[in-house]
């Protein structure tokens, strides 16, 4: 008997961990103002895995990335999204971050006057309190600050700075993986996380992602191109035309894209 | 009205012409330019004890740890404790009569008194006229800190008039706490300063406003500088029915540095007037103007800042930078940059902004788990914190700090 009790134990963690459902988007439609934008996406995410959304411009990669998020802006008119089983469209933006949703922008937006690592220490300690945990000291924020530092090679100069004020680009993109290194989610939505990198802090930031995967957790990346997934290697790639997937495949889609362009993917379409 | 009672009042020969000369012109109305968003209208229904002599109890917000306090309760000062050496106390004519030559030059200043009729009635009426003499050279490390209270049980008119004079190579930092109680009935504080900082002289002045909504405190403040002296001026304008700030610096010598920093977070039923001038009249001289406001609820603020540049004020700087956040819907902000420039030879700056926080700073801020209510709050504390962080008494800082973030938190349900 206690072998099978094991073996059930050893087989739950596994199912948890593995294969669990993470996120199911369904028939999701969105638009801005009147102007529709996504128009049925249907998209699986398991624990563990790495999506990559591409697409050509205006296709409305940002925009699934950003109504994920909860930004007010869109308007879900039909669909459902469901993050481990709770209606994901139904929450605020910091109930989605605090069940685990983290996005990291394409534009992180400067706050004067807050530095990083308040702005962390509150962001940590309400997702604490959202989740009845007690909040967290100044000692185990140092600590744990350090811990995540060496994810991104950021240093403490720049975290005590106003957040993303007079940031370079890589800075900026380093300060987010390192907030995403912080609040540990389930789900990282990166949105053109590549734009306005040179190759060096490209890779920098790659290898913070790369380093923060798991099995229990899973990774959505918005690219316009594919250099950064020579970086972070992706499960599955999707390709998203006039707000729909119009082609899942594996990572080779991706140098195909990059090599032909997408009008081979559109012009295969029967619109 | 409420000022027929004083027609009766009989009053040494000048003192009944500065009265006569506020009876002429009354309280100040909206049709009055300086006071056009900020009527004082309604004090004339109010049937005022002008001179009261009811005691209050202090119960001032601050205490700061070795500090000598000057305790105004109701119009009435007292010197508690004992001041460092080369520092004095003493009541005005005292003061009139040791330093002849000083009062011949202070009566030939010239203040620029812009329809500022309560200036005469507190000449008129002021219950103290006191002088706190920095002697020269005298460096005090400790502020010294007024305690401002009042409390009445019928409506009152509370007028006090300070002097306060540093002379060559002497500082002081001297915290201003003025109060009064919520319950309170109606309150007129009418609280005159005129400040003298001699040359090499430096003053550090903080003023907290922290009143309830039955008062209406105005005041005046009147600094004239001397050659290489320096003034950090602050004001705190925290709660209050009506707060009028006039705060007027006279820049009469060469490399003297003025910084105007201000504050003000009125709430609802609330309204700041701050009102400043700075009259650059010699030359390579600085001003630095920092002044930011955060409106709660149904309140209204006012900003209206004067620069003058004479035409011997050659190589002036001169800045100014007046910023708004509305937190709410029903709040309103007027802002008017005055800026008047008669040499040619000068650096000046002006800018005044009003707006709400940014919603994508909002959903940033939200997507990393934290509140909107939250998020606004830190927006804002960081907006305000820029004034605050200037303060450098600590325990002042903090008690100020607090008092912001408290009442932010309040009006916003956090």
């Amino acid at each position: 008997m206690w072998f099978r009790k094991i073996y059930g134990f050893n087989f739950a963690v596994n199912y948890h961990f593995k294969n669990k459902r993470m996120l199911s988007i369904t028939n999701l439609h969105a638009q801005i103002g009147e102007k529709e934008i996504l128009r049925g996406i249907n998209l699986e995410v398991k624990a563990g895995e790495v999506h990559a959304i591409m697409g050509p411009n205006g296709s409305g990669k940002s925009t699934l990335a950003s109504v994920l998020a909860g930004r007010e802006d869109y308007e879900v008119t039909d669909g459902s999204v469901s993050f481990f089983g709770k209606d994901l469209l139904d929450l605020a933006p910091e109930e989605r971050a605090a069940e685990g949703v983290f996005l990291a922008f394409q534009y992180p937006v400067e706050i004067p006057g807050v530095s990083t690592t308040n702005f962390m220490k509150s962001a940590v300690n309400e997702i604490r309190k959202y989740r009845g945990e007690e909040p967290l000291d100044a000692v185990q924020f140092l600590k744990m600050f350090k811990e995540k530092m060496a994810y991104v090679n950021i240093d403490q100069s720049l975290l005590s700075r106003s957040l993303n004020e007079g940031f370079s680009g890589g800075e900026k993109k380093r300060n987010e993986i390192f907030q995403m290194a912080v609040l540990a989610p389930k789900l990282a939505i990166l949105d053109e996380t590549d734009s306005g990198l040179d190759i060096d802090a490209l890779r920098i930031v790659a290898e913070g992602v790369n380093k923060l995967k798991s099995p229990d957790n899973a990774t959505i990346v918005v690219t316009h191109y594919q250099r950064l997934l020579d970086y972070i290697v992706p499960d599955y790639v999707h390709v998203l035309y006039k707000g729909r997937i119009v082609k899942s495949g594996t990572k080779e889609l991706a140098l195909e894209l990059e090599e032909k362009g997408y009008d081979w993917i559109i012009s295969a379409l029967v619109d | 009205m409420a000022t027929d009672t004083l027609v009766t009042i009989s009053l040494p020969k000048e003192k009944q012409s500065s009265l006569d000369r506020f009876l002429a012109k009354g309280f100040p109305t909206n049709k009055w330019e300086e006071w056009k968003y900020t009527s004082l209208k309604s004090l004339n229904d109010i049937e005022w004890n002008w001179n009261t002599s009811e005691q209050s109890a202090n119960s001032a917000a601050l205490a700061l740890e070795n500090t000598v306090e000057i305790q105004t309760q109701n119009g009435k000062m007292t010197l508690k404790g004992t001041l460092p050496t080369g520092v004095e106390y003493l009541d005005f004519a005292s003061f009139a009569a040791q330093k002849p030559e000083f009062m011949r030059t202070f009566n030939e200043r010239n203040p620029i008194l812009d329809q500022n009729s309560l200036y005469d009635l507190n000449d008129a009426l002021a219950s103290s006229h006191q002088v706190i003499w920095v002697k020269k050279g005298v460096k005090l490390d400790k502020p010294i800190l007024h305690t401002y209270f009042a409390s009445v049980s019928i409506a009152s008119a509370i007028q006090i008039k300070l002097l306060i004079y540093l002379e060559e190579g002497s500082s002081l930092t001297w915290v201003d706490d003025l109060a009064s109680s919520e319950d309170s009935k109606s309150i007129l504080s009418n609280y005159v300063q005129e400040i003298w900082v001699s040359k090499n002289a430096h003053l550090t002045f903080v003023k907290t406003q922290d009143f309830g909504l039955s008062t209406t405190h105005v005041d005046h403040t009147f600094i004239n500088q001397e050659d290489q002296s320096l003034v950090d001026m602050f004001t705190f304008s925290l709660n209050g029915g009506l707060i009028r700030n006039n705060l007027h610096f006279y820049v009469d010598g060469e490399q003297v540095v003025s910084n105007l920093n201000g504050l003000y977070v009125p709430g609802n039923n609330q309204l700041v007037d701050s009102h400043t001038v700075v009259d650059h009249r010699m030359p390579n001289s600085e001003s630095n103007e920092l002044y930011k406001g955060v409106l709660l609820g149904n309140s209204t603020g006012v900003f209206n800042g004067k620069i003058f540049v004479r035409p011997d004020a050659q190589k002036t700087n001169a800045f100014q930078s007046c910023k708004n956040v509305l937190a709410s819907d029903k709040a309103t902000m007027n802002t008017k940059p005055q800026l008047e420039i008669w040499a040619d030879d000068v650096k000046c700056s002006h800018g005044t902004t009003t707006g709400q926080l940014s919603d994508e700073a909002l959903f940033y801020m939200q997507s990393r788990g934290i509140s909107q209510d939250a998020a606004k709050t830190l927006l804002m504390l960081a907006f305000v914190q820029q004034v605050i962080d200037k303060v450098e008494i600590p325990a002042l800082k903090e008690s100020i700090s607090n008092r912001v973030v408290t009442k932010i938190q309040q009006a916003l349900g956090v």
